[in-house]
């Protein structure tokens, strides 16, 4: 008896750590292109993008790099 | 950082200086996904002039909210004209939240001008911001054109100088 909770908690110990191998963080950007149309010149405008974390890891924002 | 499931705004401010035509931007979202990065792209038609555009004109093409004073600026009219020869649906796009209430016409008949307007919230009364306003109109054909409106807010308000105090005798200092 010992011996078969002794190997369940073997598999379970084996299994969560297979889990957290493949832990994955995943960023999603449901809508990622916008178009503003007609803008005039000399003026500021703005946008919000909704960004997601849709993996099973944390997902870090290193930074944002204007293209 | 953004625990499994959750959300963020990503704001993107563009200036369009002198810029002229169709213009693309594409920002790169570096995470801890890895590659290949995550981009947002926006793209716009930059005009000099933006008192003829097709198939509306946008009058202002510019809203500013500032004030200069106490007395709270809270709300800006604008007409938007038809010049085209069929009748337009307009439609609101996008725009931020929290800030200002929108009105915009349901369509606009050929040759016509009707009326939007732009109301500050309350809450907003006492912020500066520089946002926009997309909209969109479509024809017959359901063919869309967008117009992105500049929606400006700064405030200035006078600070009473030590020299302009008059003494409670109403004197001047000697």
């Amino acid at each position: 008896m010992k011996r078969l909770t002794f190997i369940s908690c073997m598999v379970i110990v084996f299994l969560w750590g297979a889990v957290c191998a493949y832990a994955a963080p995943r960023l999603t950007v449901p809508e990622s292109v916008f178009d503003f149309g007609y803008v005039p010149q000399n003026s500021t405008i703005s946008h919000v993008f909704w960004l997601y974390s849709t993996g099973d890891d944390t997902l870090k924002i290193i930074n944002v790099v204007p293209g | 950082m953004l625990a499994v499931g959750d959300s963020t705004r990503l704001e993107i401010i563009f200036s369009t200086r002198r810029y002229k035509g169709q213009i693309s931007k594409r920002p790169k979202i570096k995470t801890n996904e890895g590659p290949p990065d995550k981009f947002v792209q926006i793209s716009s038609m930059v005009t000099q002039r933006p008192d003829s555009t097709y198939p509306i004109i946008i009058e202002p093409y510019k809203l500013d909210l500032s004030q200069f004073g106490e007395k709270v600026v809270k709300e800006k009219k604008f007409t938007i004209k038809n010049v085209s020869d069929q009748n337009l649906k307009v439609s609101l796009v996008s725009m931020p939240d929290g800030l200002f209430d929108f009105k915009l016409p349901k369509t606009i008949k050929p040759g016509k001008k009707s009326e939007g307007e732009l109301k500050l919230i309350k809450e907003a009364y006492g912020d500066t911001f520089e946002k926009s306003v997309t909209i969109e109109v479509t024809d017959a054909k359901e063919e869309a054109t967008r117009f992105t409106i500049p929606v400006k807010r700064t405030i200035h308000v006078a600070k009473a100088s030590p020299d302009t105090t008059v003494n409670s005798k109403g004197k001047g200092s000697q």
